[in-house]
């Protein structure tokens, strides 16, 4: 089949010189071989049912709502179907249509890469797709060009295509982490709802993946292009995902004559002040706030924090995206008027995960004497809207300030369930946990071992951040209080502490 | 029924008699406010009007509620006949306790409130008491409504906070004359002063009498005192597992004191946190910190040292620390001011315009200005400032912040530097804004001025030359000047 499509492309372009000299040939034949030729990819080109249970970080011993979408995928190696993350997340089952087929076929998810937005997909039995063409990935498209989306979007059952052309290139925030920002393309094409994960064509070959759109502004299409296609199919080639590295440095521009003249900076030097550089990341041992970056890997670096690659203007980090954990990057810098040059060696910050959405986790949790506590994350603070200014304070210094080095958990009280022995208690919902029984709370395995001693105190004293009083919890009585907490509100599991 | 009858004639005429007899001793006052642009603190917002109907007391002095005489430029008593209008200014003015003492600017003024019939101040009143509200109508008539005393409670009318003894009164009042304030007469003297009413309730707000007493008799000082504070945070101890930890015992009541000011009067009686408070002056409160008031019924514990003692006088205070009974003697003064306060009526904002920097002094005021959700909406950093004060308390008498950026040539860069806390400009810690505006009269040496910030970056530059030419061009552009050093 393959061969056949390459073949077919052939003439489509002899035919075009034929033109030039002999009477043309029928309209007929020329648009059924192109049409032969673009329908030939339909069937690589597949429509994805996922069925999902979503987390619930408001009640989190509770098994989730049951949900579900369909998208868009298509094959681009041997039982390698390529797609978004957000159309597979928390996913339960899977199953994949082929173009002209109603038969569903199961699948299952192999990587998921939730900071890119990009899956692989694989099904139980490859066979009935086994004849079929495999979707090349090409190069990022110039502006102006044209492209098409293929895929099944809302508005119908069966394959849909739209065309449009590259309106701009530009590094964004990817929606579905709400913490990741890469390369992308907008497109004028339309891109809606199932149209997620599937491929964006230009002259036969994919230029990137659909994946978002703009909803408050017109044709504004977006599509992961093939620099970060390319690298999460070269991550996951050792056979698992290993997320994108950091630099872990804050910039600020060099836009200030006086601050430039502070620093001894003519006019056209470059550089990019260093405003932070994050405790225990790629180059905390290497930079320190108050240096000025003027190169990266041998790119000038901008007074703005940009760099020019292939003729294109982009942020520094553009470097750092193409880039592996443990990969090498050269740093130049001024520090104190002298020029140095270190290498610094890559590596990923998991901390950071603390500001991107979870997903296909369950919520980790523990309840004593109807106080539930639940570690603070982004999907905690949409779950439980929480405002209290101590919890806002530790939620954005948790990464900047080092926080996380101590308290790698940070347990908020999230709900009292009312019990006799927890009655007055309800007004101190959204707090943080300070310490309990005068110990600093680190984590969730702590906080639990401190409150399930083998010896129990008298008296349980849990101090909260910014709050006038601990809170006392009586351990007589607390097992009797417990059961029947776990009766009433159904909250079966005490706790889960792992994920 | 033949006694009924009588009872209702004499009520008329009497009700006809203290409307002749009150006319006299209330005086309208109009005032002309305007405050400052918490963002722009150079300029004043657009001036507002209020109106309100005062009482008038001896000497010729008017007592009217602080809401009315708030960053005032032009004070005007108003007699109900359309007779005299005379142009008045404040003799004392307390924003917590929210009253305001006025005497008229000149000779002839003074002569004139003179002839008023003045009003005494009323003892306290008792639960179901009645009471009249008096409104003096557009046409000059005299409009007496009666109400009851439903309840007695501490309550803070103007600045959030601060909380005095105020009688609830049930009255069906009508709007007439659209007046900000009432006197609330009993037995033809001066009861209070309304301060607000609830159409769906049916319920006003009246300041009480000892209140206006004792705000009277500090009014007559050289300097006026204040009301004092004792300087502690306070909760509850209804949570009977709180009370077995503190082992309280189960018929009595309390406070647990979570937090002491320094130099505060309960600071220097020696409190601690994590004392129960168990009575106050003898008087023994219960769980919510509630006492057994003389006819008032229960009462918050704030009444026995706002309102009840002047600044000065010593009272005892029962505790319990660590389930053991002490007692100890407290002098009452006035609550220190932390570096952030709670509010700056009357007082300018101190500001520094810099080179298109604009530095600023927090106060609650400002961070208020942000809206009905400035506890959510205003910067983050500013509240936990706020917050937590004790944080950002060492070295400091105010905390400076750039409040705003004005996009100049000596600004470029720094667009983004919005609410971002200043700690020392050319080597010098920054305490208030006189030391921020010491700190830029120094010429450092290479013509740059050094920022020092609490954010990122943590340092940045403001050329010397440049920015004083930016300064010029602000002034010619319509900044009135370019900093505030005194309130």
């Amino acid at each position: 089949m393959k061969v056949l499509f390459t073949c077919a492309t052939a003439l489509v372009g002899s035919l075009h010189a034929q033109d030039a000299v002999k009477a043309p040939p029928t309209q007929d034949h020329h648009q059924t071989t192109e049409s032969a030729s673009k329908a030939a990819i339909y069937k690589s080109i597949v429509r994805i049912e996922v069925a999902s249970q979503v987390p619930d970080y408001k009640t989190p011993w509770n098994a989730g709502r049951f949900s579900g979408g369909t998208g868009t995928g298509f094959l681009i190696g041997k039982n390698k179907f390529l797609t978004n993350a957000h159309v597979v997340s928390n996913a339960r089952r899977v199953l994949i249509t082929m173009h002209g087929s109603s038969r569903k076929h199961p699948a299952r998810v192999v990587h998921v890469a939730h900071d890119c937005d990009l899956a692989i997909l694989e099904l139980v039995d490859f066979r009935p797709f086994a004849d079929l063409s495999y979707l090349e990935i090409g190069t990022i498209p110039k502006l102006e060009s044209e492209v098409r989306v293929i895929g099944y979007p809302m508005g119908g059952e069966r394959i849909s295509v739209t065309r449009g052309v590259v309106s701009r290139i530009d590094f964004r925030p990817y929606a579905h982490s709400r913490s990741d920002s890469h390369l992308v393309v907008q497109i004028d094409a339309a891109i809606n709802p199932g149209n997620s994960g599937g491929p964006v064509l230009q002259d036969g070959k994919v230029a990137g993946v659909a994946f978002q759109g703009l909803t408050q502004a017109d044709n504004t299409g977006y599509m992961i292009p093939t620099p970060v296609i390319d690298r999460f199919l070269k991550d996951i080639e050792d056979g698992s995902y290993d997320s994108y590295a950091d630099l872990g440095v804050y910039d600020f521009a060099l836009f200030n004559p006086a601050m430039r003249k502070a620093y001894n900076l003519q006019p056209n030097d470059p550089g990019v002040l260093v405003s932070s550089v994050t405790s225990g990341s790629s180059s905390s041992d290497t930079l320190k706030e108050g240096d000025i970056l003027t190169a990266i890997d041998g790119y000038s670096v901008d007074s703005s924090g940009n760099i020019t690659i292939a003729g294109e203007r982009v942020n520094m980090n553009e470097v750092i995206e193409r880039k592996f954990a443990g990969d090498k990057v050269k740093l130049d810098f001024t520090r104190d008027g002298k020029n140095l040059s270190k290498e610094i060696t890559l590596k990923t910050f998991p901390p950071a995960s603390m500001y991107s959405v979870q997903y296909g986790k369950k919520p980790r949790y523990l309840i004593q004497g109807g106080l539930v506590f639940q570690p603070l994350n982004r999907n905690l603070y949409a779950a439980h809207k929480l405002n209290n200014p101590r919890v806002r304070r530790l939620f954005s210094e948790y990464v900047k300030e080092g926080i996380y080095k101590e308290r790698k958990d940070i347990l908020i009280l999230t709900r009292v369930l009312d019990d006799p022995i927890n009655s007055a208690l309800s007004k101190y919902i959204g707090s943080a946990v300070k310490s309990i029984n005068g110990v600093d709370i680190t984590d969730i395995h702590q906080a639990h071992e401190l409150l399930n001693p083998a010896e129990p105190p008298e008296f349980f004293e849990i101090m909260l951040e910014g709050q006038d009083r601990p809170l006392i919890l009586p351990s007589k009585g607390l097992s009797e209080a417990n059961q029947r907490i776990s009766e009433n509100y159904g909250a079966h599991k005490a706790n889960n502490l792992t994920n | 029924m033949k006694s009924f009858f009588t009872l209702t004639i004499v009520l008329a005429t009497s009700f006809g008699a203290m409307a002749k007899d009150v006319a006299d001793s209330v005086i309208r006052v109009a005032s002309t406010l305007q405050s400052y642009n918490p963002s722009q603190p150079w300029e004043k917002t657009s001036p507002h009007k209020r109106r309100a109907l005062a009482a008038v007391l001896p000497n010729s002095q008017v007592l009217t509620t602080a809401e009315m005489v708030t960053n005032a430029n032009f004070i005007q008593l108003e007699s109900a006949n359309g007779e005299h209008q005379i142009p008045a200014r404040v003799v004392a003015v307390d924003y917590e306790a929210n009253l305001a003492l006025l005497t008229p600017n000149s000779d002839q003024g003074i002569k004139t409130l003179g002839q008023f019939k003045a009003l005494q101040i009323a003892s306290p009143a008792h639960l179901g008491d009645t009471v009249n509200i008096v409104q003096i109508e557009d046409n000059g008539m005299t409009l007496i409504t009666e109400g009851r005393i439903q309840s007695v409670d501490v309550a803070a009318s103007f600045v959030p906070g601060h909380f005095f003894l105020n009688y609830q009164v049930k009255a069906s009042m009508q709007s007439a004359a659209n007046s900000f304030t009432l006197p609330v007469l009993k037995d033809d003297k001066l009861l209070g002063l309304l301060t607000s009413y609830s159409s769906k309730d049916q319920l006003v707000e009246i300041i009480a009498p000892e209140i206006i007493t004792a705000f009277l008799k500090d009014a007559k000082n050289h300097v006026y005192q204040g009301f004092p504070s004792l300087g502690i945070g306070t909760t509850r101890t209804t949570d009977t597992h709180f009370r077995d930890w503190l082992q309280l015992s189960s018929d009595k009541g309390g406070l647990f004191v979570t937090r002491v000011l320094p130099n505060s009067a309960a600071a220097l009686a020696g409190i601690k946190k994590g004392d129960v408070l168990t009575s106050i002056s003898g008087k023994p409160l219960d769980r919510r910190g509630y006492y057994q008031a003389n006819g008032y019924g229960q009462l918050f514990w704030s009444h026995l040292i706002r309102g009840s003692h002047p600044i000065g006088s010593t009272i005892k205070l029962g505790l319990l620390r660590h389930g053991k009974p002490l007692e100890v003697s407290a002098t009452l003064k006035r609550a220190p001011e932390g570096i952030i306060p709670s509010h700056t009526y009357d007082k300018a904002p101190r500001f520094l315009v810099k080179g298109g920097l604009v530095f600023q002094e927090l106060s609650k005021s400002y961070l208020q200005a942000f809206g009905e959700n400035w506890a959510t909406r205003a910067p983050l950093n500013l509240l936990d400032a706020h917050n937590h004060p004790e944080d950002y308390e060492k070295g400091r008498k105010r905390l400076v912040f750039i409040s705003a950026v004005i996009p100049t040539p000596a600004t470029l860069g720094y667009e983004s530097l919005n609410s971002v806390i200043v700690e020392q400009v050319n080597g010098q810690e920054i305490q208030d804004l006189p030391s921020l505006i010491a700190a830029f009269k120094t010429t450092p040496e290479n013509g740059i001025h050094t920022l020092k910030l609490d954010g990122q970056p943590e340092t940045i530059y403001l050329d010397s030359k440049v920015s004083d030419t930016v300064d010029q061009s602000l002034l010619a552009r319509g900044l009135p000047y370019l900093s505030r050093d005194t309130q």
